[in-house]
């Protein structure tokens, strides 16, 4: 019966083909609408982690002495930290998997005239990091402990830049130059697609993640310079970049691996003492003593990464859905109400109110997808358009799959809400009143 | 089978009330073949609308195989109506998108028959009016007579127990119109029930029992013979 349904409702769609294509045109047009904020939406709130998203820990602490918060946190608590706290929180012995890192830049080239130079932004951070945030390598790994703790001149680079330097080949003992030093490939890095650089929100969510890695401990002797922000909140001498290593600026971003309840207490009872033992060398000096651990999800939404302003387009695009189904409604109305002595005719011949409903019902569902669909089209149009205009947004604005499905079910579910009311209405006539007349 | 009781039938319009049926009385019983006869407006259409429960009646009683039709919900009269009981419309009512096939079709996809016994008695059917060459025509394609001819098919394609035919030959002429006579007297005598409504006197007089309305009210009956000229006894003014 349904097929026979879905049959009916395609000859009844041809029947009348102008008011039919309108339909499914403003059908098509809100759920466009709708889908492209709903996207964009659902990409910035989907949890970019999901396996380990309860796991990572972004850490805290309240640095600023006195009565000083940092100015637009939430809780007060400053964003990022210090250089010697996360030096020193990452020479702790727990967690057991903990990362500082901090985003930086080069100019990178091959030291020949064939290869142009070009800027390319880097992370310097612990070799953990890549185990931390799941990211896997096509050719090579992490650098070694050893590297690491002896600041050798390592770099894992991305897909990306392997394909632009070395035509993709595995480059891994290769050298490459990064700004007038020349450091040694271990890694080539499987490209790392992010909707949210969760890991590090406070240049702009939506960036492309860092197309180069390096030792967090090379910072000290080649004097890598943040190319985030730094925050000081103290007057001190920061002229020199060894100054800078040791003042209460903060331009370091840290993350904790910690795998169950019991962790976090202890990291936090860790932490706690920690702050009171630099208490004792004039830092940290304040009543209360201040930090705080948040997983992913926790971040991103202390830090806002969805805005308000986004809730509210998804919110204005789902009303103006809803205009468009009311035109729908007043369509569907002159349109089955004209049909009534047709199903006056299929009442006489045995049709009950319910089968006549669940035709109509069918016929809008049917409108509906083909809505549904054609809005798929229109809200790719939309998410070009944001692509377009925000470079950021490259990652961000586009379908997945379950978008993809959202749009058809989305589709289907508002024509059957505006379908009901015509639909009880034409098979709430009674069959006689048509029969009379040809 | 069908017993009326002081069954009445009132429309409101605006304007005006008509009683299209008043104080209206009928007994039925199964195998029967019933010719109704009337002048225009006296309500005999009213009357076969009720008989198939197709509209509400203002008053009386009305069962049918002894279930009263007045206390069944609307589920039950659709039920009631695939089960038992077909029509021929005055008025055609052939659905204008559907070709003479699909149109046979809809009362058996409503009652849920399978395809291929569907195809057999659509086939069968369309061949017994002789049409059978325009299955795939669409009802404006035909002339007035041939889609008088499809109804008349649509309604036997059901096998009813129970036929309710208004004005089946109204515009056959008359050769066809006695052959379409001589196809509800076959199924007549294999168990049918059947009320036809008619203007055609000579065709009346073919059914066993006639009944007139004037008025929304049952004026006489008149029993004939089968295939007899001579009525074997007139009952005025029931
Ligand atoms: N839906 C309706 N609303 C108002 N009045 C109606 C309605 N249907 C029928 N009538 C009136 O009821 C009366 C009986 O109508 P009905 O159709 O039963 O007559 P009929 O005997 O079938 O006539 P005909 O031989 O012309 O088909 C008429 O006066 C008609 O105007
Ligand atoms: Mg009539």
């Amino acid at each position: 019966m349904f097929l026979h349904y879905l049959d009916l409702s395609w000859r009844s769609f041809k029947r009348t083909p102008v008011v039919s294509v309108l339909m499914v045109f403003a059908v098509a047009v809100g759920i466009g609408i709708t889908m492209t904020s709903l996207s964009v939406y659902h990409m910035m709130s989907m949890d970019p982690i999901p396996e380990k998203s309860d796991k990572l820990f972004h850490l805290q602490l309240q640095t600023m002495e006195g009565e000083q918060t940092r100015r637009g946190s939430p809780d007060g608590l400053p964003y990022q930290m210090t250089y010697q706290d996360a030096v020193a929180l990452s020479n702790a012995p727990i967690p057991a998997r903990k990362v500082p890192s901090m985003k930086a830049g080069f100019s990178v080239h091959m030291n020949t005239p064939e290869v142009k130079p070009f800027i390319e932004t880097a992370r310097m951070t612990n070799r953990d990091f890549f185990d931390m945030f799941n990211l896997s390598f096509v050719h090579g790994g992490p650098w070694t402990l050893e590297q690491q703790d002896n600041a050798t001149p390592v770099v894992v680079i991305n897909e990306e830049i392997n394909n632009r330097l070395f035509g993709g080949a595995n480059s891994v003992g290769n050298m490459i130059y990064l700004d007038n030093r020349s450091y040694l490939v271990v890694g080539v890095m499987k490209q790392w697609k992010l909707n949210i650089k969760f890991y590090d929100v406070n240049n702009g969510a939506f960036h492309d993640a860092e197309q180069l890695f390096l030792p967090f401990s090379l910072i000290a002797p080649f004097e890598i310079d943040t190319w985030g922000n730094t925050n000081g909140w103290k007057s001190e001498e920061t002229n020199t970049f060894q100054q800078k290593m040791r003042s209460e600026d903060l331009w370091i971003q840290f993350w904790a691996e910690l795998n169950n309840e019991q962790e976090e207490r202890e990291y936090g009872e860790f932490l706690m003492s920690y702050m009171q033992e630099q208490q004792k060398s004039g830092r940290f000096d304040r009543d209360q003593l201040e930090y705080a651990l948040r997983d992913v999800l926790e971040t991103m939404d202390y830090r806002g990464v969805v805005s308000e302003d986004n809730r509210i387009l998804v919110g204005l695009s789902f009303m103006f859905l809803a205009v468009c189904l009311a035109n729908i409604l007043g369509l569907l109305l002159a349109k089955f109400l004209r049909r009534a002595p047709e199903v006056g005719v299929r009442r006489a011949l045995g049709a009950s109110k319910t089968q006549v409903f669940y035709q109509h019902l069918v016929e809008v569902s049917l409108l509906g997808l083909m809505g549904g669909i054609v809005g798929i089209g229109i809200s790719q149009l939309g998410l070009w358009g944001v692509r377009l205009t925000q470079d950021y947004y490259t990652e961000l604005a586009t379908m997945d799959i379950t978008m993809l499905i959202a749009a058809p079910a989305i589709a289907i579910t508002s024509c059957v809400i505006a379908g009901l009311y015509p639909a009880w209405l034409v098979c709430g006539t009674t069959p006689a009143t048509y029969l009379k007349t040809q | 089978m069908l017993s009326m009781q002081n069954i009445s039938k009132m429309y409101q319009t605006e304007m005006v009330q008509t009683h299209a049926l008043k104080d209206f009385n009928l007994e039925v019983d199964e195998g029967e073949f019933i010719a109704v006869t009337g002048p225009s407006g006296s309500g005999k259409t009213t009357f076969l609308n009720i008989a198939g429960m197709l509209e509400p009646f203002t008053g009386g009683t009305y069962s049918l195989d002894g279930v009263d039709v007045g206390s069944l919900s609307d589920n039950a009269r659709a039920d009631l109506r695939n089960q038992k009981i077909g029509f021929i419309f005055q008025g055609f009512n052939l659905i204008p998108d559907l070709n003479l096939y699909e149109n046979v079709e809809v009362p058996l996809r409503y009652r849920g028959i399978k395809s291929a016994e569907r195809k057999r008695r659509i086939e069968s059917c369309l061949e017994q009016v002789g049409l059978a060459s325009r299955a795939k025509h669409l009802p404006q394609q035909l002339s007035g007579g041939q889609q008088q001819r499809v109804a008349i098919a649509r309604a036997l394609a059901g096998e009813p127990r129970f036929l309710l035919a208004d004005e089946p030959t109204g515009n056959l002429d008359s050769l066809m119109a006695r052959q379409v006579m001589e196809l509800l007297e076959q199924i007549n005598r294999d168990g049918a029930t059947i009320i036809m409504v008619t203007h055609d006197p000579e065709l009346a007089r073919r059914a066993p029992r006639n009944v007139q309305i004037v008025d929304g009210q049952m004026a006489d009956i008149t029993l004939y013979q089968r295939n007899g000229v001579e009525p074997m006894q007139k009952i005025a003014g029931a």
